[in-house]
């Protein structure tokens, strides 16, 4: 063959290639320039590179800028859009999800992206019940199968209208993984093994915009552009603009604070405490910007009273709604909202966000703050004022509990001390108890608690939270006298209320729902139902507060961690 | 001498398995456990849990995880991280580089600053420098050190500096050693070698004063004085050697603050020493990352006593091996 000719087949190669890629444009946002670092924080040490290995939120950030799902979340509207999938269907009674792969997407070592790689995530990792941070019970029955090089399909066993959520989930290389997987003849509990935080950088391939270039042990983790990324911006120009991530591993919220301050990070998101310092500097002049949003994600407040008290005569009143919905008149929202949030916080959805097109607006059945209210209502119940003013229980005691919150957190340290103090006020004795957040929920679960000010996380389709809202769920913490006798088994109805019965079976008849407009409805009972019977009380819901510096355009906040949402790929260096 | 050494030795092995027996009770009996705080996710259910707990051992009873953790620590094996998929030792190593870097370091400022200084303030009681030191003394003492580090924090940030924690600019962590590596290392030192190090200074300076007061009004001082020596050798060869003996137990005790000490200002400024990981662990109940740490402190404790003794020997002629 003659150079001539070899250069000219090349170029027909690399031609056909062009033509066969499927790059996706990303339009709407202003157009960068490729170079630059942006450095963030970190508030943990990774526990290992590999996404499906730990649940550890700084993996999943991690993991955000070097895998992607097959589809993702539109940055400004949350909307389902096409990532490694380039288009689906679903057919078959909304049971059979076919997927069209991206043509021309390359892992960052070169090989080609193929339908045996999500197959191999879905059936080695995802569903394998011993990966830690795997979805085993969601992909329970789950037909996950190869059409062809190109096309996958998930067959479920009933219609599940949610599922399309969890094809965010990042998709792995199996020509890494392998010899980690029970495919590749190891234990299932081998897979939590791949990739520990000493692996070799080259190994962690991925097909996000950046790829791992190093680890510094408990420092520092640095990532660089991946040349073989699929998205463009409307100009064409290849993306990601930056050319390194840089994260500092800085656990302390003060010490990121002043590393922003002292222009040693580039981003920062902060809360509505630390908001006034900021914002004042950037008033003054400060090359930074502070923005907030109205948030989707992120974990809202609630106060929820056990059911199921060890002291019988607390249970009996926590069950009654009036009791409840007595408690909720009491609670000083708009003060919440203006001393511990900063005004950087709206009234709160009812297990939906405000912003998400799922909301359902409770604001009326909230209540409003009204203490002579709260104290006639409880009058009404029989719970007469004591000597001291602490109202009385039925036997004679004093109607005092313990309200658990988590002391290291300084939004529910101060949410905790407002309550006590209202509650005071209408002669209800709350004595607080400070336990470290991370350990709110385990103590919720258990049964040594009272009152609890917990929260937990929104998502962009109430379906995915079904394990909390869903009477009788995992997390249905409040009321475990509904929970399975059995794991695995059905619900205990015959301790539900009627209204508890009857969100349940709303949720049952919206998981097979597959009609936008009428699994709406159906959610939207439930919500009024939830802040009807104040099934617990949600508090506020925070915004989103990020600070940026003036350095970097295309800014939008991202809480990090949620998978199939990730706009730092956009951000550029001016 | 050495005989001495073997006797103390003999004695720390069953010390040190009473330190383990209490360090693995005490982590048995916290409430909870690296496995449930797992299921706080509603993606692992209770069946993943069990199947995890058998694969680290965890369904066996309570004395058999623990001789079999005790018969791999003699071996030299640390045990195996739950939260990190990894074995202890790795992950120690990783941390211990910096850690006694900065531990020595620490130390030795501490000394070179304190031991002086006390020797001055003694000598001088009553002037304005001694005044000084005093109350910076004081100030050190009654100063928490993250308290310190915040308020450094602060001064650094008001002057327009950007060294505000950690022990490098961001650019200079993963980079190979250089020259500008190494005056940013510096110029970032301070600030941990003030923070860590303040709270020792200030204690061993009131020491050494104390101590020196004490001696000087000794009779053999006086009887020094009388024979007519220099006062510098009535300084440094009658007073300044007695009046030390007591720091040298105090600077073998300050051994295992290579690990344990110092976990909240390590955190407040960012430092990448085992404090933090120490924390992380404790708090995530990755059990045996806990019992490592402990076990290397308890042992550095062991050690520290002893060199502290040998040392004490060496420089005090009246203290005999027994």
């Amino acid at each position: 063959m003659t150079t001539r000719k070899a250069l000219w087949l090349l170029s027909l190669v690399t031609m056909g290639a062009l033509a066969s890629a499927q790059p996706k444009v990303v339009s709407g946002y202003e157009n960068g320039k490729p170079g630059g670092t942006l450095t963030m924080a970190l508030s943990s040490a990774p526990q290992t590179l590999f996404y499906y290995g730990a649940i550890d939120s700084a993996i999943q950030t991690l993991a955000n800028q070097m895998f992607d799902g097959l589809i993702e979340y539109n940055y400004k509207t949350y909307q389902i859009e096409p990532a490694l999938a380039a288009s689906w269907t679903i057919t078959g009674g909304s049971k059979v999800y076919t997927f069209k792969l991206r043509k021309g997407v390359k892992w960052s070592d070169g090989r080609d992206l193929t339908a045996d790689d999500v197959v191999f995530t879905y059936t080695q990792i995802v569903a394998n019940p011993e990966a830690k941070g795997g979805d085993a019970g969601n992909f329970a029955g789950v037909k996950i199968e190869k059409v062809d090089a190109g096309t996958v399909r998930f067959t479920l066993p009933k219609p599940a209208p949610a599922f399309i959520h969890y094809m965010r989930l990042p998709i792995m290389p199996k020509h890494k993984l392998l010899p980690f997987s029970q495919e590749g003849g190891k234990k299932p509990g081998e897979i939590n093994n791949a990739w520990p935080t000493n692996v070799d950088p080259a190994e962690v391939v991925g097909t996000g915009p950046y790829r791992l270039q190093s680890y510094t042990a408990g420092q520092k983790v640095t990532l660089v552009k991946n040349p073989n990324y699929w998205k463009r911006d409307a100009d064409g120009n290849s993306l990601p603009y930056l050319d390194r991530l840089e994260y500092l591993i800085i656990p302390d919220s003060q010490a990121q604070v002043a590393q922003f301050l002292a222009g040693n990070l580039g981003q920062l998101n902060i809360t509505g405490t630390d908001f006034p310092t900021l914002k004042q500097r950037e008033v003054q002049g400060a090359p930074i910007r502070v923005v907030a949003f109205r948030a989707l994600f992120g974990s809202p407040p609630h106060l929820a009273f056990n059911y199921d008290d060890k002291n019988p005569e607390l249970a009996a009143l926590f069950r009654q709604t009036e009791f409840r919905r007595a408690i909720q008149s009491a609670i000083n929202r708009k003060r919440i909202i203006d001393d511990v949030y900063n005004g950087l916080a709206e009234l709160p959805g009812n297990g939906v966000a405000p912003v998400s097109e799922w909301y359902y607006d409770t604001t009326r059945l909230l209540g409003s703050y009204d203490l002579a209210a709260a104290s006639a209502a409880l009058d009404k119940l029989g719970l007469k004022r004591g000597p001291d003013g602490v109202r009385l229980l039925p036997s004679g005691k004093p109607l005092e509990f313990t309200l658990t919150y988590g002391s290291n957190s300084s939004t529910f340290s101060a949410i905790a001390t407002i309550l006590q103090n209202d509650l005071k006020a209408i002669g209800v004795k709350a004595n607080l108890q400070g336990i470290l957040a991370a350990n709110l929920l385990s103590t919720g679960r258990g049964k040594d608690w009272d009152a609890i000010v917990l929260g937990l996380g929104d998502q962009p389709d109430p379906e995915l939270r079904t394990p909390i809202w869903k009477p009788g769920g995992d997390l249905y913490y409040w009321h475990q006298s509904t929970q399975p006798a059995t794991p695995g088994g059905p619900p205990q109805f015959n301790n539900f209320f009627p209204w508890e019965k009857e969100i349940y079976d709303l949720w049952e008849k919206a998981a097979s729902t597959t009609n936008f407009t009428q699994r709406k409805a159906l959610y939207d009972r439930w919500q009024a139902i939830f802040a009807r019977e104040a099934m617990v009380i949600m508090i506020a819901k925070a915004y989103a507060v990020g600070a940026v510096s003036t350095k970097y355009g295309n800014y939008l906040y991202s809480l990090g961690v949620i998978p199939g949402y990730n706009p730092v790929a956009i951000m550029y260096q001016k | 001498m050495w005989s001495f050494v073997f006797r103390r030795f003999l004695v720390a092995v069953p010390t040190l398995l009473l330190i383990s027996v209490l360090i693995f009770g005490v982590i048995q009996l916290q409430p909870g456990g690296f496995l449930e705080n797992m299921l706080d996710d509603p993606r692992v259910s209770r069946e993943t849990v069990e199947t995890i707990r058998k694969q680290y051992g965890l369904d066996q009873p309570v004395w058999v995880q623990y001789l079999d953790w005790l018969g791999g620590f003699v071996r030299g094996d640390l045990g195996y991280s739950f939260l990190n998929n990894r074995p202890v030792s790795g992950l120690v190593g990783e941390r211990l580089g910096w850690t006694v870097f900065l531990a020595l370091l620490t130390i030795l400022t501490t000394w070179v600053v304190a031991v002086p200084l006390g020797i001055y303030t003694a000598l001088r009681r009553h002037g304005l420098g001694a005044t000084v030191a005093n109350l910076i003394g004081y100030f050190g003492l009654a100063t928490p050190d993250f308290l310190v580090a915040l308020l450094l924090i602060f001064a650094v940030l008001s002057t327009g500096g950007t060294n505000v924690g950690g022990l490098f600019s961001p650019q200079y962590i993963d980079a190979p050693w250089s020259w500008a590596k190494f005056k940013d290392m510096l110029a970032h030192l301070w600030i941990p070698l003030i923070v860590i190090g303040l709270d020792g200074t200030a204690s061993i300076m009131r020491q050494m004063r104390a101590n020196m007061l004490d001696v000087l009004t000794q009779d053999y001082i006086r009887t020094a004085r009388s024979k007519g020596l220099a006062e510098r050798v009535v300084l440094w060869k009658h007073a300044v050697r007695n009046a030390i003996n007591p720091l040298i137990s105090i600077a073998g005790l300050s051994l295992p603050n290579l690990i344990s000490s110092t976990i909240i200002a390590s955190i407040v400024l960012n430092l990448p020493t085992i404090g933090p990981f120490l924390y992380d662990s404790l708090l995530n109940k990755d059990q045996y990352v806990v019992m490592a740490l402990l076990m290397m402190s308890a042992i550095l404790l062991m050690i520290g006593n002893l060199l502290a003794d040998l040392a004490l020997a060496w420089a005090d002629p009246r203290i005999r091996y027994e």
